[in-house]
């Protein structure tokens, strides 16, 4: 089990330096006029025309924000988004800090003229919703302990899935049924811990759909008879005791006492005199 | 002569004769013949006046005539709703302006009264204090150990669903509610049987002037409290909601004290409010404490105190109530925000949230039509509450082992519904309040039923009103709200203490988000959360049939004023088809306990009957100087209890006695308890005068008679009731109409009103029971009997 964390871990490693290299190689200007076709409108004077270092900027932003919307987009379907655009999303948000936060040569800032020097904030926004999916995915939660072992187990399984697939299902559901309640019991502990990231959910949303609706190992419902009987028979205890205490105890009688008003005023009206009643 | 004047002096008022002695139904069915009121006056100081229809010797004669036997004897009937019990007595709203009071007014300086101002204040903060404790203490209690309930639940049914053998868990399960359920019934039949049910009906009575024995005592309010814990969390189809209200009240009645005479402690402040009169302000203001504590609707509370409550207003003591309400609702916010590790956060202003809605009203108007269906369901409730409530089981044992068999059938019906129950429903991100079943369901959905029937009621109701559309299916609902509405209703007759409110929104919301399902289908605006809502608010107000207050509280409890307008368009048709077919709930309630509670007006074809033929006579009367063994004769005499006895005095020319006071036996209790005697006071010079402090010490257990002593000698001492007795009872001339006198009664709050003829003569007494026992059925105006219970 270690060995494959250890493995996986290295891999992740590697992916990234890699990745910061060569966002360092990319440093060379490229052509200018090409970015900026001028057929819309004359130039404007050079004080406000934004500065070459910040379309600079810009271009890479541009060029790391195709290559991480390409990979999102790659990975939406099943979602492998945190374990394939990690490096892509660091990226970005590099270049975007690099925009908002630091100074170029000069103490030049770029941040006022790329982000809020007009009403649609066209970069600001463009960030901001990518990050906004970002953290709903939840991918910054990852890689304990448990997310190697549930990878590992969950990989298990679905090899055991295939494995009996083409055969009779019933016989898939008895011998992978071992691995797919640890896998279940695994995610259920995580789950209960802390937030997944949506790989993993999705992950095994999939397997427990597989599972339950593919191969309808879903658990029978086969103790009606049982459960319908304690039931009834509790049903049954109030009946009986209703039935005995109506037999074996009789109702409270109240004693009445006789003053009737409406009964002497009633008679009174067929005819009698005024106080003289029955 | 003593003997017989004994006999026939308070033997004959019939309104309050135990009719235990022999003499007794001969005298009541007798009575009627001779209309002559004549005034005896007996031979000798120390006599009574007996004022009557008849002599000693028209007794004799008349005892003779079979007939008459036959008539006058207490006949037995079976328990109905058309009865006054002659064992509740009246409060003592009216001031007695006697001497004394008079004095300690005297001696009171200004700042006297600016503090007791103050002190009014003060103990309202504290009700709403401790009433909003009260309900943090309910509620925590209730999450902890339902928390523990389900979580062993599920946990077993998950490892059974597995292994097999469902059918344990159902029998875990059901052991588990009753056996929650045996410790509340228990303390309710065995140690305080007033508190069963909600007590709203009774505090309602409480305000109206009725006395509840045991209603406003600490035990009472242990005993709800606990109760309340254990069937809710028993699994009962009942809320914690209703309880509050009378737990309001008594913590009101027992702060307003200052001491508790049930703890024997008496912490000697407030003295002053040791009244009737006081301590039932005091109750108000409680009983809107613990609306606004239940569901977080201050201005609610005051209006539920306003509408079905007090009888008697005025505009600073509305203030007051309002105060009392807002730091209730308050207190409950804060104490629950810091127990849910949110100080500050304030979002639980009731025990029940409904939530939040948007405001969007556009569907709401149309959910109005629909919810006529849902009205059916409350005539039906009432209905049957109505059957279930004469029941054959008297005996605490036996009311014990019904609860019990309730909450195992309760837990047997749910379970079966889950376990055969198709629907399920996919889970939703964060819902860990919820506590969700799988059972047979496909992995990574839950059972929707069970979100239904497998959570506190509360939880429920939320996730009816706020669940997504299509969470649902309409026959999980559909049979939800069928074997709820049959399990609420027989749930409410136990003898176990729990609320209406929610299991009745409960089976609202179930019904309205059903129209809405339906409705769904058809076209596809309609959000059945709204439908819920409406349907929640339509059956509760066919329910308890509150308009105003219901109106408030449920607009205060969704938060949103723009809902008023629906809300209360839906409580106003439902209280139209209610009342059709049927009282409301608390109504038929306060019937079936034959309570002679007094109702806003007196019934409407009511003005031909007059003073004469209302009051009861003839009355007994006392002498200003009487003699003490008259008095304790008169006091300890089984067969009646009297409690207001008009003061007479006898003018100068002879056999007049013309009226001059009223006094009550709580008075003259404490008179021969301290033994003010004529005589006493001479011999002894030094004796201390006696002071209202004294009687309000005693407030409010009197002492019964029989445990004063009075020796042989005391008794021919006389006694004066001058200084002691009310000065200036109100008085209303024989020819007083019913309506005239009615409305006395109810603004005034009065207890006995005396009947004079022309020269100030008694003739006869108006008390409660006497005007309460008319009332408007269904062929005019009816007479209710008067029974012992």
């Amino acid at each position: 089990m270690s060995q494959h964390k250890n493995s996986l871990l290295l891999a992740l490693l590697t992916l990234n330096t890699i990745y910061m290299v060569q966002a360092d190689s990319l440093n060379p200007a490229p052509d200018m006029s090409s970015l900026f076709s001028t057929s819309l409108m004359s130039s404007f004077p050079e004080d406000l025309e934004i500065s070459g270092y910040c379309k600079e900027l810009l271009f890479f932003f541009k060029q790391r924000y195709v290559t991480f919307v390409d990979c999102l987009i790659l990975a939406a379907r099943p979602v492998k988004v945190c374990q394939n655009c990690s490096s892509s999303y660091s990226m970005l948000q590099d270049i975007y800090r690099n925009i908002s936060d630091q100074v170029g040569p000069g103490n030049e800032s770029c941040r006022d003229s790329l982000l809020s020097s007009d009403r649609l904030m066209v970069v600001y926004q463009l960030y901001s919703n990518l990050q906004d999916l970002w953290t709903s995915s939840n991918c910054e939660s990852n890689l304990t302990n448990d997310t190697l072992n549930f990878l590992s187990t969950l990989n298990q399984t679905l090899t055991c899935f295939e494995k009996y697939q083409l055969g009779n299902h019933t016989e898939l559901c008895k011998s992978c049924k071992k691995m797919y309640g640890d896998v279940n019991k695994l995610y259920g502990r995580m789950e209960k811990n802390d937030t997944m990231c949506i790989d993993l959910e999705d992950a095994m949303n999939m397997t427990r759909r597989l599972w339950s609706k593919n191969f309808n190992c879903s658990l029978p419902r086969d103790e009606t008879v049982p459960v319908l009987a304690v039931s009834s028979f509790m049903l049954f205890l109030p009946v009986i005791f209703y039935l005995s205490s109506f037999l074996h105890s009789e109702q409270k009688k109240r004693k009445l006492i006789h003053r009737s008003l409406l009964d002497r005023y009633s008679i009174k009206a067929a005819g009698d005199g005024i106080f003289s009643v029955r | 002569m003593a003997n017989i004047t004994k006999k026939v002096s308070w033997s004959s008022r019939p309104d309050e004769t135990g009719a235990t002695g022999e003499t007794t139904p001969l005298l009541n069915g007798s009575e009627q013949p001779r209309h002559s009121r004549q005034v005896e006056l007996m031979s000798g100081e120390g006599a009574i006046f007996h004022i009557g229809r008849h002599g000693a010797g028209d007794l004799e004669e008349e005892m003779t005539t079979e007939e008459v036997k036959s008539e006058g004897r207490p006949k037995e009937i079976p328990h109905n709703e058309k009865l006054l019990s002659l064992k509740f007595e009246s409060l003592d709203y009216d001031n007695i302006e006697n001497q004394l009071f008079l004095d300690e007014e005297r001696r009171m300086s200004y700042m006297g009264f600016r503090c007791l101002e103050i002190s009014r204040w003060v103990i309202c903060a504290l009700i709403g204090f401790l009433t909003g404790l009260i309900a943090c203490f309910i509620d925590i209690v209730v999450e902890q150990v339902a928390k523990v309930k389900y979580n062993v639940i599920k946990e077993n049914i998950e490892t059974f669903t597995e292994a097999g053998g469902l059918s344990i868990s159902l029998i875990l399960w059901a052991v588990l509610n009753c056996s929650f359920v045996i410790v509340g019934a228990i303390l309710v039949a065995f140690f305080e049987p007033i508190a069963a049910g909600s007590g709203i009906p009774q505090i309602k009575c409480y305000l109206n002037g009725v006395k509840i024995p045991r209603v406003v005592r600490l035990k009472t309010l242990v005993v709800k409290v606990c109760g309340v814990i254990c069937s809710v969390v028993g699994g009962l189809a009942v809320g914690k909601e209703g309880p509050m209200i009378h737990s309001g009240g008594v913590v009101a009645a027992g702060v307003s004290q200052g001491r508790s005479t049930s703890l024997k402690r008496d912490f000697k402040i407030f003295e002053y409010f040791r009244r009737d009169t006081e301590k039932r302000d005091f109750v108000s203001a409680g009983a809107a404490a613990g609306v606004s504590a239940a569901f977080g609707a201050p201005v609610g509370g005051v209006l539920f105190s306003l509408e079905e409550g007090a009888s008697f207003w005025n505009q600073m003591l509305t203030w007051r109530i309002f105060f009392a309400s807002m730091i209730s609702t308050f207190t409950l916010n804060f104490v629950l925000s810091v127990y849910h590790k949110k100080p500050g956060e304030l979002s639980n202003p009731g025990l029940i949230n409904f939530g939040r809605f948007e405001s969007d009203v556009g569907d709401f108007f149309t959910s109005i039509f629909h919810s006529s269906t849902v009205l059916q369901a409350e005539l039906l409730l009432c209905l049957m509450s109505a059957v279930l409530f004469c029941r054959y089981v008297h005996r605490p044992c036996l009311q014990v082992m019904e609860a019990t068999l309730v909450a195992a059938v309760t837990a047997a019906v749910s379970f079966t519904m889950i376990y055969f129950s198709n629907d399920c429903q996919p889970l939703a991100p964060d819902n860990t309040e919820v506590y969700q079943l799988q059972l047979f369901c496909a992995d990574g959905e839950y059972n929707s039923m069970a979100t239904a029937f497998f959570n506190t009621p509360e939880k429920s109701v939320t996730s009816l009103f706020h669940d997504q559309p299509g969470t649902y299916n309409p026959l999980t609902l559909g049979l939800f709200t069928l074997t709820y509405f049959f399990l609420a209703c027989w749930t409410y007759g136990l003898a176990v203490s729990a609320g209406v409110f929610i299991p009745s929104l409960l089976i609202g919301a179930a019904w309205g988000r059903l129209c809405g399902i339906l409705l769904f289908w058809c076209s596809t605006w309609a959000d059945p959360g709204k439908y819920a809502l409406i349907g929640a608010a339509a059956q509760l107000g066919g329910i308890v049939r509150m308009t105003l207050s219901l109106t408030v509280i449920l607009v205060e409890a969704t938060g949103n004023v723009t809902y008023g307008l629906p809300i209360m368009l839906v409580l106003m048709t439902s209280k139209i088809v209610g009342d059709y077919f049927q009282e409301g709930l608390y109504d038929i309630h306060i019937k079936l306990q034959s309570v002679p509670f007094l109702h806003w007006e007196a019934p409407a074809t009511s003005h031909w009957l007059t003073a004469r033929e209302v009051m009861s006579s003839p009355v007994t009367c006392l002498n200003k100087i009487e003699k003490v063994g008259t008095i304790v004769d008169i006091l300890s005499n089984t067969s009646t209890n009297h409690n207001g006895f008009p003061v007479v005095v006898q003018v100068m020319e002879g056999d007049v006695v013309i009226l001059c006071g009223l006094i009550l036996r709580s008075q003259l209790i404490v008179l021969l308890k301290h033994k003010v005697f004529v005589e006493l006071a001479r011999s002894r010079l030094t004796q201390r005068k006696l002071l209202l402090k004294d009687f309000r010490d005693a407030y409010p257990r009197f002492p019964p008679i029989q445990s004063i002593h009075v020796s042989q000698d005391e008794r021919e001492c006389m006694m004066d009731l001058t200084e002691f007795m009310n000065p200036t009872p109100y008085t209303v001339p024989q020819e007083t109409s019913l309506p005239r006198v009615f409305k006395l009664f109810r603004a005034l709050g009065l207890r006995h009103l005396v009947v004079v003829d022309d020269e100030n003569r008694v003739v006869g007494l108006v008390s409660r029971k006497d005007l309460a026992r008319y009332h408007l059925g269904k062929h005019g105006l009816e007479e209710l009997h008067l029974a012992q219970t």
